[in-house]
């Protein structure tokens, strides 16, 4: 028992190392894959997009427009819109195991059929892990003051 | 006594999901529904105590107006009834089950008064539920005016 006691206080530094690099490991990657989602939009890129995002994803937009995975990767190609510049600010990701939510500011701005537009929204995204890998399955986003 | 009534609720709910861990209807739809509901009453009535039961410590909340509440100031503000909430309605709600993590999507109406004045807002919605242990736990919630 002794024995047994003394390995363990041997290993739980270690162990809990471990742990704390395997979740900054996964806030690092699903902070990655913001980044990459952005680029995706900025380049009209759907292919990437289909790699992030569910095909079962919820996705409201700063409008209250509700898409699906579909929907919102049509909205993305729409030829009406040119996004610029698009920047995630202040972003936080919680762990809930298999589920990260992570939270931030997106700024975006462009021209929308010819006219240049600026928005700022908070945004919550929901990604869960699925075979390895993540996968954004919901995302909603609503106007903030500038 | 009405937060005791509704702690039982509450724990009637958590049974239900935990069971349902047994059953095909892992999913658990019909419980996260009904916790919805149970968090648009207890809303409507100020009972902060079972709002604490229904949110992780480390909510999310996004506001209609784009503001980023914490759950303390969640529920410091259901506490103020500053908006006066009179009603709120939520409407197709619908849930999607991945693994142990649920989202739900809807739409709602509230109405009430502020600063002296009715108001009506109807927004769009999107909360996450993770089934922690034997409960169904809310980490995230957001909404958004419908503007369309």
């Amino acid at each position: 028992m002794w024995k047994l006691f003394a390995v363990l206080l041997v290993l739980a530094p270690q162990l809990t190392a471990q742990v704390r690099t395997a979740l900054d490991g996964d806030r690092n990657r699903i902070l990655s894959l913001e980044n990459a989602w952005n680029q995706a939009v900025h380049q009209k890129d759907t292919s990437a997009l289909k790699m992030l995002l569910s095909r079962d994803l919820v996705y409201v937009d700063f409008d209250g427009k509700l898409m699906d995975s579909a929907a919102y990767l049509a909205s993305v190609q729409s030829q009406a819109i040119h996004p610029e510049r698009i920047v995630s600010e202040s972003m936080n990701v919680h762990l809930y195991g298999a589920v990260a939510v992570v939270n931030g500011v997106y700024r975006e701005s462009g021209t929308k059929s010819g006219k240049s537009y600026t928005l700022r929204e908070r945004f919550t995204d929901t990604w869960v892990r699925q075979n390895d890998s993540w996968v954004c399955v919901a995302s909603q986003s609503t106007l903030a003051s500038q | 006594m009405r937060n005791v009534g509704f702690a039982m609720f509450l724990v009637y709910w958590a049974t239900l999901a935990a069971g349902a861990q047994n059953s095909p209807d892992v999913g658990g739809g019909t419980t996260i529904l009904a916790l919805e509901h149970a968090w648009d009453q207890a809303q409507e009535r100020g009972d902060v105590k079972a709002l604490a039961a229904i949110f992780d410590n480390s909510l999310i909340y996004i506001d209609y107006d784009g503001k980023l509440l914490t759950k303390a100031e969640y529920l410091a503000r259901v506490k103020a009834n500053n908006t006066h909430i009179q009603q709120i309605v939520a409407e197709e709600m619908s849930v999607q089950m991945f693994g142990n993590t649920a989202i739900v999507v809807g739409s709602y109406r509230v109405k009430g008064v502020e600063n002296g004045k009715p108001y009506l807002r109807r927004g769009r919605f999107t909360d996450t539920w993770v089934l922690t242990g034997k409960n169904w736990i809310c980490v995230a919630a957001a909404a958004t005016p419908i503007l369309h």
